[in-house]
């Protein structure tokens, strides 16, 4: 994706624009600038890619339909692009109850977690700040609130992973995100 | 912990993805009419988004654009047209609601030239109520009509029809005051260019007898249903 890196959000955010306006070419360069994140969130999450492939059409239909609705004062359009194809990916994964094998691997993926080269999600100050945030809490909420945005876990996968009662790690996680959150306002 | 503090932590794990099936569904559908709601799942999609950045692009296949195009071009963009005009006018009209208000948005083509007239029509009700009603134009002759689906005449209340366009300006203009028998004078679009009305929305508001007293609408639309047809306008019996 290097040839992609150089969009920026303010580029991505006109071509929103102009697809909010039936363009198709804008809407083609905007596929191409954002397919690959999105794809590698939505795969992540599914681990098929059959299934990934399909949630990808169906996301990139959703933008074409909704970008008249994207407002730039609420949020960043790779945010906005990004929370359209997450919702996709885990309503997907819902309907696989059997579909979706957690394995140690997913976890050593979160413990080789590292700043990498990524362009377009985020500038690097907040995704710095948010991981600082995250590194504040109890190791296993760490583990958890990562492997449910970035892996789809739910609250059933992660309590038989960490051998815990399902309420119990509702509790954690809601008071992992609240703590996120205050965190982030500090 | 307060409920607000309570409904907080629901959306923050709605976006974070561990929602039960049956809250999630439920906020989801929530959300579409509720921009409040709508708000916060933004405020949080945004505090959380970061961890996006940890994830490595992969790059799609081709077939994935094409399926993508492929599907757009089927779907005649009618639907997503329709769509974007119904949202157009109800994050434009910012009114206070106090009758229940019926939008009526209407797509028309220009006809085939071996076919008759088509239009595409779509009925949108205010929480699930009725009445409902269609409205057909044809943009060759600029007549239109109307005819109630599910409406019903209510007492000392009229039915208004409005037009909302971005040439218009930012306020629905009203086309007229439906009569007794929901009939509307069949010239009241004439003055409009073809153009200007096949991008243009419709809508319908239950209105004191004889027609809005303020000029503008005194309700305005949230939701929307579907009604497709492929019926010619005015006179065909069904």
């Amino acid at each position: 994706m290097q040839s992609n890196s150089s969009t920026s959000t303010a580029d991505v955010s006109a071509l929103v624009g102009r697809v909010a306006r039936s363009d198709r070419a804008a809407f083609a360069s905007l596929y191409q600038s954002t397919a690959p994140k999105l794809l590698g969130v939505v795969l992540r999450i599914l681990n098929n890619r059959a299934w990934a492939d399909e949630v990808i059409q169906d996301t990139y239909l959703k933008i074409w339909q909704k970008a008249e609705q994207f407002d730039a004062a609420k949020a960043s359009p790779i945010t906005w692009m990004v929370s359209i194809a997450r919702n996709n990916a885990i309503d997907e994964l819902r309907k696989h109850p059997a579909g979706r094998t957690t394995n140690d691997d997913e976890l050593d993926q979160m413990a080789g977690r590292q700043p990498t080269a990524q362009d377009q999600v985020e500038d690097q100050q907040t995704v710095t700040r948010l991981n600082q945030c995250i590194d504040q809490l109890e190791k296993e909420r760490q583990d958890m609130v990562r492997l449910a945005y970035l892996n789809g876990w739910s609250r059933d996968d992660l309590a038989s992973q960490f051998g815990q009662p399902v309420n119990t790690v509702k509790t954690w996680l809601r008071r992992a995100l609240q703590d996120i959150k205050g965190c982030l306002e500090s | 912990m307060s409920e607000r503090d309570d409904l907080d932590l629901q959306i923050a794990e709605y976006v974070l993805g561990t929602l039960p099936a049956d809250e999630r569904n439920a906020l989801s559908a929530r959300r579409a009419g509720d921009p409040t709601l709508d708000a916060r799942i933004l405020e949080w999609e945004q505090r959380l988004s970061p961890l996006a950045d940890a994830v490595e692009p992969v790059e799609p296949g081709p077939e994935v654009f094409a399926k993508i195009e492929r599907a757009l071009d089927r779907d005649d963009s009618n639907v997503v047209a329709l769509r974007r005009q119904v949202s157009r006018w109800r994050w434009s009209t910012a009114l206070t609601s106090v009758a229940a208000l019926i939008l009526v948005a209407v797509l028309t083509f220009q006809p085939q030239p071996e076919k008759a007239p088509e239009s595409f029509v779509a009925v949108f009700q205010h929480n699930d109520q009725q009445p409902a009603f269609l409205l057909t134009v044809n943009l060759n002759d600029r007549q239109l009509s109307i005819r109630p689906v599910t409406a019903e005449q209510q007492p000392d209340k009229s039915y208004q029809l409005w037009i909302k366009a971005d040439e218009l300006g930012p306020n629905p203009r009203s086309v007229g005051v439906l009569g007794d028998q929901f009939q509307i004078d069949r010239e009241a679009l004439s003055q409009y260019d073809p153009s200007l009305l096949r991008g243009a929305t419709f809508g319908i508001s239950v209105e004191p007898p004889g027609g809005s007293p303020t000029g503008q609408p005194t309700s305005p639309a949230i939701h929307g249903f579907l009604y497709p047809t492929g019926d010619a306008p005015a006179d065909t019996s069904d």
